[in-house]
C-alpha cells in the first residue's frame, strides 16, 4: 500500500493534468511525494501509534527496560524505510512516463525527503501523544492533514491563493517542503539553497519529538487532560518563526512565484502552419516551431510533426506570422510617456513594472534602459529574470556617463543640493577626471550592468556642457576593457564622429540637427557600429508640440496605456494650461526629416540598424513602441524585412544576447510574437498580436496588469 | 541479587493512593528466593497495583520495597533488565513473527538466552515464522511467557497467566511454571483462580480491598482459618448406635440412618475409625467423600464475601 497509492496518484493525476506536456510534471511529482509523506507520517506514525496503545501493544514494551525515545525513533526509521524506496520509484516512473529530468542532486533530494519524513512522523507522534482514542487521533490528523494538503502548494499552487492565505501558507511546514522539492526537481537546486525548508523541518522534528516523548503514554487508560492537546500547536512554532521571517522579507513567496513561473515555462508548445520570420532575414512560408523546456526545440519547414506524437499544446497559426520577440533598445521606464492626470500617484517602481508588463503585452520581449533609477532597475531586472514578475526582459546599461550639468542631469538640476546628491548617483555618472571615469565603469561592471552608455551632446540651440574628450575616452576604453557593450548618445554629426573614433558599439539617436556625413556611415558599416535612429521620440515631440493626439488613439496604446496617463496627456495636448509647455517643446532642435534622411543614408551605407524609441518621452508610451518605430521606418523607405531584422536579430546582437534571443533557431530561448497577417507585406500587422510566448510560457496577456 | 534474608522481594508498609482512592493500604510481605508466590484476590482488590509497583511501572505513596535488591522506583531500568514480566492483556503487532518478537524484545536486555532453545522449550519452534496475529490464544500466551524469559530472569512476574485459556492450555502453562521453580527461579503470580493458587503456589497472600487478609502456604492458611474438613459417608443399610467421636468435632446422622456427616480437623484419623465401626456392623459402604476446605472457604470466612463475585 505504501508504494501502490503514490504510483496510482502519479499516473491518474498525470493523465488528468496533461503532465506529459511538461509544465506540470514537477508539481504533480511534488504533490505525489508530499501526499505520500503526509500519509506516512500522520497515518503511519500517528494513528498507528494510537492503535498500538489501544491494543495494549505499547503496554508490552513498557515492561521492558526502554524509554519512549527509542520507540519514537523506531517509528521515524520505519517511515524512512517505507518512504525512500517510494521516492526513488516515483522519480523513476515520472522520468519514464513524463520525461521528468533526473534530479541534479540526488543526495539533496534524499536528505530533504528524509527530513520531511522524520518531521511528519514527529508530528504524527505528537498527535498520538495527545489523542486519547483512535477516533480522536483521526480527527486531529485530519485537522493537520487537510490544511497541509490544500494550503501548502501541494495540490493548489500558492500563487493562486489570495495574499492573506499565502501568508497563512508560510506557517505550515509542508509549504517549505513543497517549495524545496519544486526547486530541486525544477532547477536542480541543492539542499543548502533550500535552508528555510531544512530549518523548518529540523526544528519541527526537534520540537515535536521532545513533546511527544514528554507526553508519551503507554496505556490506553492513562488519559490526557484536554488542555494538553494544545501542545499540538507547538509543532507550528518553528514554522511560525520562519514564517514570520519569510513574511517579513517575502523570500519564500517570491520563490514560490518564481518556481510557478518555471513550471509554466516548462510547457511543450507546437505552433503550426505559420509563416516564420527567422530574424536573420530568412522566412519559412509555412512551418512549425516546437517549444520545450523554455527553449525553441525545433523549427520545421512544412507541416511539422503530429501534435499527438509530441504531447504538446498546439497553437494553430495558419495565416499568422511568428516573429522573434521584438526588442526596444532604448527606453526610459520610469518616465510615463506623457502627463499624468494625478501626478501624486506616481511611484517609480510601479511605473517601471507596469511599463515592462505593457511591453510584454505588446510582444516586445526585451528592452534596454540606461537612465532609470539604478538600484530599482537592477532589482526589477532580477525579479523578472527569476520569474517573480512577468514583464519584458530588462537590459540595464547603468546610469549614463555625462558631463556635470550636461544632458541627462536636467531632471535633478532644480532639486535642493542634499536631495540632488542622493538621487544623482541613481540616474547619472558625472566623472570629473579620466581616472574617476575608469573607476566608475569598473564599479558598474561589478553591479553587474549589461553595458555602458555615454552621452556626447552639446545641446545644439539649447547648449549644455558636453563630456570632456579625455573623460569620454576613458569611459569607452574601460568599457571595452571590461567587455561591456558601449552605447553612445549623440546630438550631432561631430558627436557621431567622436563616438566612432572611440569605437562605440552603437550610435544612439545619431543627429536631428544636421546630416551625418556619408563617411561616418561608411565607418559605421566598417566598424559594425549599430545605428539607433529613435524616430519615435522625434515624432512624439513633434505631435505633442502640435497638440496632435493621434498616437494615443492606436489600439495597442489604448489597451496598455494607464487610463490616468492617457487622460492627463489628452488634456495636456488640448488645454491652454499646457500651451507654454507645448511651445517650449516646439523649440527643441528635433528635425524629423533630417532624422529620417540620416536613417535612409545609414541603410544605404549598409549599417547595422537597431530599433530604439526613447520611450517614456512625450507620446512614446510604453507598450507597442517598436511597432510604431517600424511603421516610421517603412514610411521613410526602409524595407519591412530590414526593419524587422533590426528589431529582432540586430537588436539582440547589439545587446550581446544573440545566442539567447533575437531569432527563431533551435536552442534559443523561446521569446516569440505571433501576429495576424504578414508584417513583411504590411508592417502594421506587427501590431495585430495573436499570442506572446516568453521564455517558453504562453503568456496570459490579460493577467499582466494584475500582478500583485 | 537478593536481600540479606534470602528474599527476592520484600515489601514493608506499602501504601498507594489514587487521589482519594486508597488502592493499597499498608502491606507487608516477602517473596522467598526460589518459591512460587501467589497474590490471590478478587478483581479490584489491588493485586495489579501491587505488582506494577514491584515491576517499576507505578510509583508508590509510601513504604519500602526491594526487588532483587533494587528500589523499583529509583532503579527502574536496572530492575527491568533483570526481571521477566508477563502482563495480562498485552498484544504484539499482528505482522510480527514469533522469531522477530523474540529478537526485538531480546535487544532491550543486557543478557539474553538462546532464541532457538527458548522457542523449543515453549513449543513455539515450529511456529517461529508465523505472524503473531495467526497464533492461537495458547500460543500467544506461550509467546508472552517466552518474552518474559528472554533475559533469563531470576524473578518472574506473571499477571493472571492463564486467564482466558482453555483447560488444556492452562495445564500446559501450569507445568511450565512448575518447571521454572525447578530451575530455581522465583515466580510471583497473581490469579483469581483458587485451584491455580492451591496447585502452584508455595505460599499465597490473600488480598482484599488493599489489605492482606491471609498469608502463608495454602494448607497452612486453611488450617489456621477454617481448619476442619467434612467427611460424607453414605451406606446401603441404615446404621445403628453412636459412631466413635473421639477425634471428630461434629457428627451428624441422617433420619434414615444411611448418611453420616463428620466434621474433623484431622479427617484421615477419623475416617479410619468410622469406617472400622461401620464395617463391624456389617453395613456396606455406598460412597465416601472428603471435602477439604478451600481457599474459597477461607476467603469467605475471612471477608464474608465470595471470591468469585
Amino acid at each position: 500500500m505504501n508504494y501502490v497509492f503514490p504510483l496510482i496518484f502519479l499516473v491518474v493525476f498525470g493523465m488528468l493534468m496533461h503532465v506529459e506536456r511538461g509544465g506540470l510534471t514537477v508539481p504533480v511529482v511534488t504533490m505525489v511525494l508530499v501526499i505520500a509523506m503526509l500519509g506516512n507520517g500522520l497515518f503511519g506514525g500517528g494513528i498507528r501509534t494510537v492503535q498500538d496503545r489501544e491494543q495494549n501493544i505499547l503496554r508490552r514494551f513498557r515492561v521492558a527496560p526502554i524509554s519512549p525515545a527509542p520507540l519514537l525513533v523506531a517509528s521515524m526509521a520505519t517511515g524512512l524505510i517505507l518512504f525512500l524506496p517510494a521516492l526513488v520509484l516515483i522519480v523513476v516512473l515520472a522520468h519514464i512516463l513524463y520525461g521528468l529530468p533526473w534530479p541534479a542532486q540526488w543526495a539533496s533530494l534524499l536528505i530533504l525527503s528524509a527530513l520531511g519524513v522524520v518531521a511528519f512522523r514527529a508530528i504524527g507522534l505528537i498527535i498520538a501523544s495527545v489523542a486519547n482514542s483512535s477516533q480522536e487521533s483521526q480527527i486531529l490528523v485530519q485537522l493537520v492533514y487537510l490544511p497541509m494538503l490544500l494550503l501548502s502548494g501541494t495540490t493548489l499552487s500558492i500563487t493562486m491563493l489570495p495574499s492573506w492565505l499565502q501568508a497563512v501558507s508560510q506557517l505550515l511546514p509542508a509549504t517549505y517542503l513543497v517549495i524545496a522539492f519544486d526547486a530541486m526537481l525544477l532547477r536542480g537546486e541543492s539542499l543548502a539553497r533550500n535552508w528555510p525548508a531544512v530549518g523548518v523541518l529540523v526544528f519541527t522534528t526537534a520540537a515535536a519529538t521532545i513533546l511527544a516523548a514528554q507526553l508519551f503514554r503507554w496505556e490506553k487508560d492513562e488519559k490526557l487532560r484536554p488542555s494538553a492537546k494544545l501542545s499540538l500547536a507547538a509543532i507550528l512554532i518553528p514554522s511560525l518563526i520562519f514564517g514570520g521571517y519569510q513574511l517579513h522579507n517575502n523570500g519564500q513567496i517570491a520563490k514560490t512565484k518564481s518556481l510557478h513561473r518555471g513550471m509554466l515555462r516548462n510547457q511543450t508548445l507546437l505552433i503550426r502552419g505559420a509563416r516564420i520570420f527567422i530574424g536573420d532575414g530568412r522566412v519559412i512560408e509555412i512551418g512549425a516551431v516546437l517549444v520545450r523546456g523554455g527553449r525553441i526545440a525545433e523549427v520545421y519547414d512544412g507541416a511539422g510533426p503530429e501534435p499527438k506524437t509530441l504531447s504538446a499544446e498546439v497553437i494553430e497559426a495558419s495565416g499568422k506570422t511568428v516573429l522573434p520577440g521584438l526588442i526596444d533598445v532604448q527606453v526610459n521606464l520610469a518616465s510615463p510617456g506623457g502627463v499624468l492626470a494625478t501626478p501624486r500617484r506616481y511611484a517609480p517602481r510601479g511605473q517601471m513594472e507596469r511599463a515592462l508588463a505593457a511591453y510584454l503585452y505588446s510582444g516586445i520581449t526585451a528592452v534596454r534602459s540606461a537612465g532609470d533609477p539604478f538600484r530599482l532597475s537592477l532589482a526589477i531586472r532580477a525579479a523578472i529574470a527569476q520569474g517573480q514578475r512577468l514583464g519584458a526582459e530588462l537590459f540595464v546599461y547603468g546610469p549614463p556617463f555625462t558631463a556635470p550639468g550636461g544632458h541627462g542631469t536636467e531632471y535633478t538640476a532644480n532639486l535642493p543640493e542634499f536631495q540632488r546628491r542622493q538621487i544623482e548617483p541613481e540616474l547619472v555618472r558625472l566623472p570629473a577626471t579620466a581616472e574617476q571615469a575608469r573607476v566608475q565603469v569598473d564599479e558598474l561592471q561589478t553591479a553587474p550592468v549589461d553595458g555602458i552608455e555615454a552621452i556626447l551632446d552639446s545641446g545644439g540651440a539649447r547648449p549644455v556642457p558636453r563630456m570632456d574628450s579625455d573623460v569620454f575616452e576613458a569611459v569607452t576604453q574601460e568599457a571595452h576593457k571590461d567587455g561591456l557593450p558601449l552605447a553612445v548618445h549623440t546630438g550631432d554629426s561631430r558627436d557621431v564622429a567622436e563616438a566612432l573614433d572611440a569605437g562605440a558599439d552603437s550610435i544612439e539617436h545619431g543627429s536631428y540637427r544636421d546630416a551625418i556625413p556619408a563617411e561616418s556611415f561608411a565607418r559605421m558599416a566598417r566598424q559594425r557600429t549599430a545605428y539607433d535612429p529613435t524616430l519615435s521620440v522625434v515624432e512624439g515631440y513633434r505631435d505633442f508640440a502640435e497638440g496632435n493626439a493621434a498616437l494615443l488613439e492606436r489600439s495597442l496604446v489604448e489597451q496598455v496605456g494607464p487610463p490616468d496617463l492617457l487622460k492627463g496627456t489628452r488634456l495636456a495636448l488640448s488645454s491652454p494650461r499646457f500651451a507654454s509647455l507645448r511651445a517650449g517643446i516646439k523649440s527643441y532642435p528635433l528635425d524629423f526629416d533630417l532624422a529620417k534622411r540620416n536613417l535612409i543614408e545609414a541603410y544605404r551605407a549598409g549599417v547595422m540598424l537597431v530599433t530604439g524609441t526613447d520611450a517614456g518621452n512625450f507620446l512614446v508610451i510604453h507598450g507597442p513602441t517598436v511597432q510604431r518605430e517600424l511603421e516610421l521606418w517603412v514610411a521613410a523607405g526602409i524595407p519591412p524585412a530590414v526593419a524587422l531584422e533590426a528589431a529582432t536579430y540586430n537588436a539582440a546582437r547589439l545587446l550581446h544576447a544573440d545566442r539567447r534571443m533575437g531569432s527563431i533557431r533551435k536552442g534559443l530561448e523561446a521569446d516569440l510574437l505571433i501576429v495576424d497577417g504578414n508584417p513583411l507585406a504590411d508592417i502594421a500587422a506587427a501590431g495585430n498580436i495573436s499570442a506572446v510566448i516568453f521564455k517558453g510560457e504562453h503568456v496570459d496577456r490579460t493577467l499582466l496588469f494584475h500582478q500583485e | 541479587m537478593t536481600d540479606s534474608g534470602g528474599n527476592a522481594v520484600t515489601v514493608h508498609g506499602l501504601w498507594k493512593d489514587y487521589g482519594d482512592f486508597e488502592a493499597v493500604k499498608g502491606i507487608d510481605f516477602a517473596v522467598r528466593t526460589g518459591e512460587i508466590f501467589g497474590l490471590l484476590g478478587p478483581n479490584g482488590a489491588g493485586k495489579t497495583t501491587i505488582v506494577e509497583i514491584l515491576e517499576g511501572l507505578r510509583s508508590r505513596t509510601e513504604g519500602e520495597v526491594s526487588v532483587l535488591g533494587f528500589d523499583p522506583e529509583g532503579q527502574k531500568d536496572r530492575l527491568k533488565d533483570r526481571i521477566g514480566v508477563a502482563l495480562q492483556a498485552t498484544n504484539l503487532p499482528d505482522k510480527i513473527t514469533v522469531r522477530e518478537a523474540i529478537g526485538v524484545f531480546g535487544s532491550f536486555y543486557s543478557h539474553t538466552v538462546d532464541t532457538a532453545r527458548l522457542l523449543q522449550r515453549l513449543d513455539l519452534w515450529d511456529k517461529r515464522s508465523q505472524y503473531y496475529g495467526r497464533l492461537s490464544g495458547g500460543q500467544q500466551q506461550r509467546l508472552a511467557l517466552a518474552l518474559a524469559l528472554v533475559n533469563d530472569p531470576k524473578l518472574l512476574f506473571l499477571d493472571e497467566p492463564t486467564t482466558g485459556l482453555d483447560p488444556q492450555a492452562r495445564l500446559e502453562v501450569h507445568s511450565l511454571i512448575e518447571e521454572l521453580r525447578a530451575e530455581g527461579r522465583t515466580v510471583l503470580l497473581t490469579t483469581h483462580y483458587i485451584e491455580e493458587a492451591e496447585k502452584l503456589c508455595d505460599r499465597v497472600a490473600i488480598i482484599d480491598e488493599g489489605r492482606i487478609v491471609a498469608l502463608g502456604a495454602p494448607a497452612e492458611i486453611r488450617a489456621r482459618t477454617v481448619g476442619a474438613s467434612v467427611i460424607e459417608i453414605r451406606c446401603e443399610q441404615p446404621l445403628e448406635g453412636e459412631p466413635p467421636a473421639d477425634n471428630a468435632e461434629k457428627i451428624f446422622v441422617s433420619e434414615d440412618g444411611k448418611e453420616l456427616t463428620v466434621t474433623a480437623a484431622h479427617p484421615a484419623r477419623v475416617l479410619v475409625e468410622i469406617v472400622k465401626w461401620i464395617d463391624r456392623q456389617g453395613v456396606e459402604l455406598a460412597d465416601v467423600r472428603i471435602k477439604r476446605p478451600t481457599l474459597e472457604d477461607v476467603f469467605l470466612e475471612l471477608t464474608g464475601k465470595s471470591l468469585r463475585e
